[in-house]
């Protein structure tokens, strides 16, 4: 893992020009945006805004129409999900996507599929090879569930992901995202569906992911008060178009992006 | 799914639980929502997750006998519970000489084969592969060009089986390539067309043009197959007993167990399922999956064509119509009885699958089988009081429709013209066999749909009374008409377990209810 | 030319009667998303009930009413009874399992299709039946264009079809049901919340997709004259091409897919294999 705070802040990701059409339907145009190391960046905007797409996009779920995708020095345009994941960026869904027949341990185990190397002979003769790198994975999936503090942990760890509550649900996708060893996490709505003291939760979590564990972090969220708690930056976007890019108090008192939520109308009144 | 639990607050949730030690030695962090607000609640010991994780012990602890001994098992070590069987199929060649035993042995042993490499597919990858029989065909004819006198090539064991298991590996690839990015159902018309042309194939593969050559040339013997394949020889020795190939197989059988258990409990297998439960997710954590889908399919074609091999030395010889679509449906049926996904599981369906044909076969032990399952089953579901009324209100309605049947004056059998064996001793004094069987059997199967239909749709009181009827229908079914009609009644009796088996108990006998996003 | 001719004709039949089999293919995959894979075996059980019914009419050499009538009552019979008979497949065998995984039905499939073909050779015995069509349509009857042959069965066939189809698709783009048939294919939830019978759609459209078959059970045996018990999965599976070759859950595209499976089954087995007699149309 990396240090937890870059001495001087890098270009982590960087999109540059980029579109996504499907059909007709432009759903991100002409979009730059940047993400440094260490920073938690939200990407807030109206449903159908594109923010599912500009995540979709960037791990490699579409290929985009045009514009380049940068992680880390490296172009990601073409690379398919998994080579997006392997090279370091990681993500939950909006809607949940556990292996939900899959033991909570297993599912944090299986992300680090890349990491790991025994194949199928070695796998099948247990060799020594094979046997420390399953109790290196084991402990280190057994280390980054007790990062969520009781919640997943002790005879959870062998119980399967459909019996966990629907916020545990969401602490075990991100576990999951973080054992692809990704230096970078894409949380698609981590509060959406909870209640306020969960909501509260995972805003302290998104920060001491960044803190204690030195993850730059990208979040699509609905609720301002999470924005509001847990982002360095914050980008909105409104009909697949940037339209502020800043501080949270900035973007928020952004006329263009009070009208995108407000509708038009309302923004020169205020 | 989430809608029976997504009320959980995060105060029930983040409560301590009792007696769960918490394990990880890594500093834990403090647990940052149990504020003053979850010590409210806190008194709650247990969470929703708990309760809902027990939801399949709670609903499916039964009471009877049979759940006792089940516990009874599972509670014995691993080493015992494999162990013991181990042990009595080691024996069993020791104790049985008769060759016909050791024949369905050795088919059972193939069978277990298959339906572990079918296992590997379906139960870990979850990917509907319905051209399974053919890499098992492909293995047996890829082995029997190689060891007969039908291309005039008789290679060595050491290396015809592993060019026939490459070969049929590399069909396996060839299959899968073109439908790695297929899912699901078209995935499922894929494979069921790739089955459909391997029989075509080689049933036209007895006059293949060649170019060069004037006259068509005969490949795979078209329906009459190639026969005289040479049997197995390793190290000087060779196989050519039923019992030698009983433990050939065992052997593999045991290998393959091991390696499968390891591989399941491994990145691989881990892989593998996360794939089958979502592929997206699965891709979205580094996991590689269309390689992965390709592995899945040619480890399940090699483990096919390994059996084929033996298949064809075994009978020595080998004919297109032992890879049929009966063969994958009996085979499906073996690792979906068992529980897919699961290793014994898929050996005790495919102990049940491979052994109860040969039993359906025989008339004496069928008819035992039947009646023998027809009373456990009845004493088993319903109360032992209920069970037993029922029984007798069988006997009863017996002998009356045997009263109003002579009254009208059915022609009939004697008792000795039909029975047999000690069941059929009792059975004579009361079942009514008319002369015409074929017509009465027929009718009275008809009838039986219907009733079983309507019994479906009864409820209460009604079933009760409508059940003696019912069981006396399939008794008479049975007897006039379904006993003298082996081959046919194993397959209806399996045609109709699937489907009760899909509605009663989906994830097999010792399957884990699973859960599935619609 | 004249070869050519024919298996066009050929052709033509086959992939009316393809199209027929995979409109039904097409319609329960719309609705249920289900491969319902004892389809073939409710187009085997129709060519048996229309067979039965030539047998109760007297028979093919001495009908006891006039042939028209005859075929007329075929058919009626065949697409009731089939229909019947999937509605019943669909209470008994995937009622229960429709929310059950997705493996559930296909294999409650299998085994309704393996009970189905062993129940008729229960039944009816392994002899193959002969619709001896040729004792009450005379071999020389019909028209000719050119040197190609046009037999009225063949005519009937592609006719009838063609009638068929068009009646489905007015249902499914003009009535109540098929307005509920579309809204149920495309959100179940959805259609459940604005009031639509479910279970009425789906019961309705097993009747219509077994009766299509039905229909095409008859149809074969009236053209190429054998039925016998295991004749459904073959057929089957050629009617599940056709519709996954037009895209299943589309309904023009299992006709285009059928007509393009008949036409080219007919010039492979004309072309490719002349040589091989056994492997004639009517081996489907």
């Amino acid at each position: 893992m990396s240090s937890p705070q870059a001495s001087s802040p890098t270009r982590l990701l960087e999109l540059s020009q980029l579109n996504m059409s499907f059909g007709g339907l432009r759903s991100l145009q002409d979009l730059d945006l940047w993400v440094d190391e260490g920073e938690v960046v939200s990407v807030i905007g109206p449903n159908g805004a594109g923010k599912t797409t500009l995540f979709n996009v960037i791990t490699g779920i579409y290929r985009p129409t045009s514009g380049d995708v940068r992680f880390d020095g490296s172009s990601l345009v073409g690379a398919n999900p998994t080579d997006v994941a392997s090279r370091g960026i990681a993500r939950t869904f909006q809607t949940v996507r556990l292996f939900l027949n899959m033991s909570v341990r297993d599912n944090v185990m299986a992300a680090t599929f890349g990491q790991t190397r025994a194949g199928l002979w070695r796998s099948a003769l247990g060799t020594p090879g094979a046997r420390r790198e399953e109790r290196e994975v084991r402990a280190r999936a057994e280390e980054l569930l007790s990062f969520f503090g009781t919640r997943l942990m002790g005879y959870r760890w062998d119980q399967p992901a459909y019996s966990l509550s629907y916020a545990n649900r969401r602490r075990l996708e991100i576990a999951r995202a973080m054992a692809t060893g990704a230096k970078m996490l894409l949380l698609d709505e981590p509060a959406a569906g909870m209640n306020p003291s969960e909501t509260h939760e995972i805003t302290e979590l998104v920060g001491r992911l960044r803190d204690e564990r030195g993850y730059t972090i990208m979040v699509i969220e609905h609720d301002m008060h999470v924005v509001e708690g847990v982002s360095d930056r914050v980008i909105a976007l409104d009909h697949g178009v940037k339209i502020a890019d800043g501080l949270f108090d900035e973007v928020a008192a952004h006329p263009e992006v009070v009208e995108a939520y407000l509708g038009r109308g309302t923004a020169g009144t205020k | 799914m989430s809608g029976d639990d997504s009320s959980d607050g995060a105060s029930v949730d983040g409560a301590p639980v009792d007696g769960a030690p918490i394990t990880g030695s890594d500093a834990i962090s403090g647990d940052p929502g149990s504020g003053p607000e979850t010590l409210a609640v806190s008194a709650l010991n247990i969470g929703t997750d708990e309760w809902v994780a027990q939801h399949e012990t709670r609903t499916s602890t039964g009471h009877g006998v049979g759940a006792r001994v089940n516990a009874l098992w599972m509670s014995g070590p691993a080493a015992v519970r494999w162990g013991l069987p181990l042990l009595v199929f080691v024996l069993f060649p020791v104790l049985v000489s008769d060759g016909y035993l050791l024949r369905i042995g050795v088919n059972l042993g193939l069978f277990a084969l298959l339906a572990l490499g079918l296992n590997v597919v379906i139960g870990y990858a979850g990917l509907l592969d319905l051209g399974f029989v053919a890499f098992y065909g492909c293995g047996a004819y890829a082995y029997a060009l190689l060891s007969s006198d039908k291309l005039g090539v008789h290679l060595p064991t050491w290396l015809s089986v592993p060019a026939a298991v490459l070969f049929t590996a590399l069909i396996g690839l060839l299959v899968s390539l073109p439908s790695r990015r297929l899912s699901g159902d078209y995935l499922a018309i894929v494979t069921l067309f790739f089955g459909q042309i391997f029989t075509e194939l080689v049933l036209a593969g007895d006059a293949v043009s060649l170019p060069g050559a004037s006259d068509p040339v005969d490949i795979t013997g078209g329906a009459n197959g190639i026969s005289g394949v040479s049997g197995w020889s390793v190290f000087g020795f060779s196989f050519n007993t039923n019992r030698s190939y009983y433990y050939l197989v065992l052997f593999f059988v045991v290998v393959l167990v091991l390696g499968l258990g390891r591989i399941s409990r491994s990145r691989m297998g881990r892989a593998w399922r996360a794939i089958g439960e979502d592929p997206l997710a699965a891709a979205s954590m580094t996991i590689r999956v269309n390689r992965l889908k390709l592995l899945a399919f040619v480890v399940g074609a090699g483990i096919a064509g390994l059996s084929g091999t033996i298949f064809s030395a075994v009978q020595v010889g080998v004919y297109a119509s032992s890879f049929d679509l009966p063969m994958l449906i009996l085979l499906y049926a073996a690792v979906i009885l068992g529980g897919s996904g699961s290793l014994p599981g898929t050996l005790i369906g495919a102990a049940i699958m491979s052994v109860l044909p040969e039993v359906l076969r025989q008339p004496t032990y069928s008819e035992l089988l039947f009646f023998v399952g027809l009373v456990a089953g009845v004493l088993w579901i319903l109360k032992p009081k209920i069970g037993a009324l029922v029984l007798a209100a069988t006997v009863a309605v017996g002998f009356a429709i045997n009263i109003v049947l002579l009254a009208v004056g059915v022609p009939y059998l004697s008792a000795a013209e039909w029975t047999q064996g000690v069941i059929g001793e009792l059975l004579g004094r009361w079942l009514f066999v008319p002369q015409d069987r074929l017509l009465w059997g027929n009718v009275a199967f008809v009838l039986l749909i219907i009733a079983v239909a309507a019994f479906s749709r009864m409820h209460g009181r009604a079933k009760m009374w409508f059940l003696p009827l019912l069981l006396w229908l399939s008794v008479f079914v049975w007897m006039v008409r379904l006993s003298t009609e082996a081959s046919l009644t194993r397959q209806l009796v399996i045609g109709a377990t699937l489907v009760v088996l899909m509605i009663a108990r989906p994830q097999g006998i010792f399957g884990k209810q699973r859960v599935e996003v619609l | 030319m004249e070869f050519f001719g024919q298996q066009l004709v050929n052709g033509l039949t086959l992939g009316s009667v393809y199209a027929l089999i995979a409109l039904g293919y097409t319609l329960i995959y719309g609705v249920l998303q289900l491969l319902n894979f004892a389809h073939g075996d409710v187009y085997m059980v129709g060519a048996f009930i229309g067979f039965f019914v030539m047998i109760g009419l007297g028979g093919p050499a001495a009908p006891m009413v006039p042939v028209w009538l005859m075929i007329v009552a075929m058919f009626l019979a065949a697409m009731l009874g089939s229909g019947i008979l999937g509605v019943l497949i669909e209470q008994f065998a995937y009622r229960p399992l429709r929310n059950s995984p997705r493996i559930a039905p296909l294999i409650s499939a299998l085994g309704v299709s393996l009970f189905l073909q062993n129940a008729v050779l229960l039944l009816f015995g392994p002899r193959i039946r002969d619709y001896a069509t040729t004792e009450y349509i005379p071999i020389g009857s019909g028209f000719s264009i050119g040197s190609i042959r046009l037999d009225p069965m063949r005519i009937l066939v592609v006719v009838l079809s063609v009638i068929l189809m068009f009646v489905l698709v007015r249902l499914v783009n003009r009535t109540r049901f098929g307005r509920g048939m579309r809204a149920v294919a495309f959100d179940r939830e959805a259609a459940v919340m604005m009031g639509i019978d479910v279970n009425r759609v789906v019961v309705l459209t097993f009747f219509c997709a077994s009766a299509l078959a039905g229909a095409a059970g008859v149809m074969v045996g009236l053209v190429f004259f054998n039925v016998s018990n295991f004749m459904g999965f073959l057929a089957g599976l050629k009617g599940f091409t056709a519709a996954v070759v037009g895209g299943i859950g589309s309904v023009g595209g299992a006709m285009v897919g059928g007509l393009l499976i008949g036409l080219l089954e007919a010039f492979a087995t004309g072309y490719l294999s002349a040589n091989r007699p056994t492997r004639s149309p009517s081996s489907l």
